[in-house]
């Protein structure tokens, strides 16, 4: 996102006299007036001053050091910005909501540059408009459709369609042979009217041979068309399979911190709608495109070269028709846009009431119920039946209008057989030309909207392709057996650059202890996590495993050989063993039996009838929560991890199900280095030490009993909960 | 204050003012004193001017405003200034184009606030109807624009509000 905006000539010079040599470092829109309208006003920062200049007259100078708590307030339709200079709040400058994110930026860079800071404040974020013609990308890309043009679609497209080229280019060819072929049946039947059907002549085998070869080139487009489509098809699924591939594989390769901002639909659409789009668009859209071109050319050239005059008399209508029914298009779109609100307002009309009825029956508003839907309903048959009228109006309408150059066609050229300058086969191939123009006249009107469709989803899928995965393993990466010594030193990391979550934290966990993490939400617990497994990089500071610093380790060698037992148990479709195994597939019969004991859940899985093979899952049975965490114990055990983290593993159970799940949480500790964080205090008794995390930082740490004594945050945070148990 | 209670500001004991940084505060007789308050409509749709929730900087309620009408001149366009801030609608006068590109409604208008240039999404609730001429748009960015009679737009563009209704 540009926090540097160039500015006006004007406002550069009456910058450059203010602040003269102090380079800019962020500069941005303020287009709002404190009064509540759009001005061109910009808000000009240096590392000392910021500068607020409107329609190239200075407004105020405001020197960055006298204030501090700047902030960026977003309100309704418009946002400000504000700070306390001097000891008393003010409204800096206020700013549409185009630029709202933009100034959550400068508040940070604010805020540091106050402390005398050099500002680290990067926008991650990207613009969602194109700088050169502020139109906006569409969503979920980087590229302009207008900008990047055509071409550059087709240059990306070339790109996957290369591997597959020779079987698009057949089927291209095959294309013009079928076109060829039908240019050719008019002519034969030309021939066929001025040769045989002579009164007074009977040629029986002239007639065979024309109807025989009328009858072979049909035939001919029938055999040649079915090899074409399926080279087509082909060549259209390979080329969606290598894209699905590619984007599946991306996304597997890329880090957590890209993942995170993007919601699973919006990926899964990449993975599936949007290569599927791309595969639609090459394997008929555009050929049928490149052949309906070719035909209408060719036809075009047929038919000047054989009677230019009545050529002209069939072109005339064309522009006319293709106005209209491109117009008409439009047309229809929006009464169809009008019913689908229409039935869209009715259907969730009525999936409310009904979903609701127990409450419209207690208050006893039936009736009035009825009259709601009964007027949505009206609504919806006045807009239904007004729409097919108009369809079956406009459709033989347009069909009509469509033929009028045939009339034409029709009227001139049957004079011109009577004064014997025609004979009448030219005037029907004629007329069967004549028929062919509009085909693709009317296929061209399509071609805008696909280009369009087909430009975003190339750039959707392309953006993920192309995207550079943050988190790499390097060279030498270092492959060994973990013991479980970790050490932060100094380690600082914020997911966002200049809003640090963990600051300077220093720990040490030795081999085989087990440390409890403590803290409010938000404190920063499972970001330490999220480091231990690398999921994220840090900032600043080391994080070593072993003395080894983590960036230097291989992250398949790392992963393997650390356990995970989420608060939110997350179980595949498949059966109970395939998701016990999940974590080591060569694990035996035995090995699972084994790993299930030891987690508790052997004796209520053999309660369902399919035991083990019970399937879990989105299409199989729900287990409870308790039953889930336990199966994921199992999962980790049979993984036999160096490091074990459990987040939140016993939150929200009963009594005897969280008994089990900690004597099978107790087994599988044993002699692993282990990092538990949970709410409910009592269920770390057993942690060796615990850590109190607060806002980023180490807060405190020692055992449980040397936390209740030091009376500090831990103490707090245990009475307080005591005291919400006995409410309860 | 009693739980259910509802206390009204009275237009006699509050006096509404503005700080040096350009904020509203507030003194109501004898002795309370904010030096900063927000409002916030209760029913910004279906009271109009009435019923504002007037709020310390913690955002905790102080009181209700029933009707601005009350209140002296000078209070009544302090207050409607900083509704106004708050809920920054500017309402358009006239349209002066809809043009469709790529999924995109790029609206050109001129409005009380000045002219201005904005963008919809085509397949979105971007426009709430809140009678039957009156609606409010809402663009990519989350700006806000009124329309307060459809009906006086040229109708070419009321047919493109009736499609994006």
């Amino acid at each position: 996102m540009k926090l540097l905006y160039e500015l006006p000539d004007e406002v550069d010079c009456l910058i450059k006299q203010i602040i003269k040599t102090r380079p800019v470092l962020y500069c941005v829109p303020a287009d709002l007036d404190y009064s509540g309208t759009y001005i061109d006003g910009w808000l000009v920062i240096t590392s000392f001053h910021m500068v607020y200049v409107v329609n190239g007259r200075l407004i105020e100078q405001i020197s960055i050091s006298e204030g501090k708590d700047y902030k960026s307030s977003v309100m309704v339709g418009n946002g400000m910005l504000e700070g306390t200079i001097n000891g008393s709040a003010k409204l800096i400058v206020r700013y549409t909501m185009e630029h709202a994110e933009r100034y959550t930026h400068i508040a940070a860079a604010l805020n540091q540059l106050s402390v005398a800071k050099e500002p680290a404040v990067k926008s991650l974020e990207y613009d969602n408009r194109c700088p050169e013609c502020n139109r906006m990308y569409p969503a979920g890309t980087r590229a302009c459709p207008a900008c990047s043009g055509t071409l550059f679609v087709f240059k990306r497209l070339f790109s996957i369609v290369k591997p597959h080229g020779i079987l698009l280019i057949a089927a291209i060819i095959l294309f013009w042979a079928v076109t060829g072929i039908q240019l050719f049946i008019p002519y034969l039947y030309r021939r066929f009217i001025d040769d045989c059907l002579i009164p007074g002549r009977t040629d029986v085998l002239l007639i065979v041979v024309y109807v025989g070869g009328i009858a072979a080139c049909n035939l001919l487009i029938m055999f040649i068309s079915i090899i074409r489509d399926r080279f087509m098809i082909k060549a259209g699924n390979r080329i969606s399979r290598d894209l699905r591939h590619m984007v599946y594989e991306k996304i597997q390769m890329l880090s957590l911190s890209y993942l995170d901002n993007k919601k699973t639909g919006e990926l899964m659409n990449r993975v599936t709608g949007d290569t599927e789009r791309i595969r639609n668009f090459i394997q008929t859209q555009s050929v049928m495109t490149i052949n309906q071109v070719f035909s209408l050319i060719g036809i075009s050239i047929v038919l000047f070269l054989s009677n230019w005059r009545l050529a002209i008399l069939i072109l005339i209508p064309a522009p006319f028709v293709l106005f209209l029914s491109t117009s008409l298009r439009h047309r229809i779109r929006r009464m169809y846009h009008q019913q689908w609100r229409s039935m869209d307002k009715t259907n969730s009309l009525l999936r409310d009431i009904l979903s609701g009825i127990r409450v419209v029956k207690a208050f006893g508003q039936e009736q009035k119920e009825v009259n709601r839907f009964k007027t949505a309903s009206r609504e919806l048959t006045d807009i239904t039946i007004r729409n097919e009228k108009a369809w079956n109006t406009i459709f033989p309408s347009l069909g009509f209008i469509m033929g009028l150059g045939n009339f034409l066609l029709l009227y001139f050229g049957s004079n011109m057989v009577l004064d014997q300058q025609m004979k009448v086969g030219e005037l029907i191939q004629f007329t069967q030309y004549a028929g062919m123009v509009y085909g693709p006249l009317n296929w061209m009107g399509f071609i805008p909207r696909w280009l369009a469709e087909a430009f975003t989803s190339t750039e959707r899928v392309f953006q993920i392709i192309q995207e550079k995965i943050d988190i790499k393993d390097k060279n030498d990466a270092v492959i060994s057996k973990i013991n479980g010594r970790i050490s932060f030193k100094n380690v600082t990391f914020g997911y966002r650059n200049y809003e640090p979550v963990l600051k300077d934290i220093t720990i040490d966990i030795n081999p085989g202890e087990m440390i409890g993490l403590v803290g409010r939400s938000g404190a920063g617990k499972s970001t330490l996590i999220n480091l231990i497994m690398r999921l994220y990089d840090v900032d600043d500071g080391n994080l070593t495993i072993d003395g080894v610093d983590i960036k230097d380790m291989s992250q398949d060698d790392l992963r393997t050989q650390i356990g995970v037992v989420l608060q939110e148990t997350f179980l595949f479709s498949g059966t109970i063993l395939e998701n016990i195994k999940y974590s080591k597939p060569a694990a035996t019969f035995d090995d699972v039996i084994r790993a299930a004991k030891i987690a508790n859940a052997h004796n209520f899985i053999l309660n369902f009838p399919y035991g083990y093979d019970t399937k879990v899952g989105e299409k199989g049975l729900t287990l409870s929560g308790g039953e889930r965490q336990r199966i994921a114990i199992a999962r980790a055990i049979l993984h036999d991890p160096r490091i074990l983290i459990l987040d939140e593993a016993t939150a929200s159970l009963d009594t005897e199900t969280e008994q089990q799940i900690q004597e099978a949480l107790g087994r599988l500790i044993e002699g692993r280095t282990t990092i538990a964080i949970a709410h409910r205090l009592s269920t770390l008794k057993n942690a060796g030490r615990l850590f109190v995390i607060e806002q980023g930082g180490l807060a405190e740490s020692g055992t449980h009993e040397e936390l209740l004594k030091k009376k500090g945050i831990y103490y707090d945070l245990i009475m307080a909960q005591r005291q919400m148990a006995r409410l309860r | 204050m009693e739980e259910g209670s509802i206390r009204f500001i009275d237009p006699k004991t509050a006096i509404f003012g503005r700080t040096e940084g350009g904020f509203l505060k507030l003194h109501i007789e004898p002795d309370e004193d904010y030096s900063r308050v927000s409002l916030h409509y209760i029913f910004p749709f279906t009271a109009g001017n009435g019923y504002v929730s007037v709020r310390n900087y913690d955002s905790k309620e102080i009181g209700i405003i029933r009707s601005m009408d009350c209140f002296s001149e000078t209070a009544k366009e302090l207050l409607r200034e900083e509704l106004q801030r708050r809920y920054f609608t500017p309402v358009i006068q006239r349209i002066v184009s809809i043009k469709e590109e790529f999924g995109y409604f790029y609206w050109e208008v001129i409005t009380d606030a000045g002219s201005k240039k904005f963008t919809l999404r085509r397949e979105h609730h971007s426009i709430i109807s809140i009678t039957e001429k009156r609606i409010l748009i809402i663009d990519v960015d989350g700006n806000r624009f009124e329309i307060s009679d459809c009906s006086k737009m040229e109708p070419k563009f009321v047919k493109v509000l009736e499609m994006l209704l």
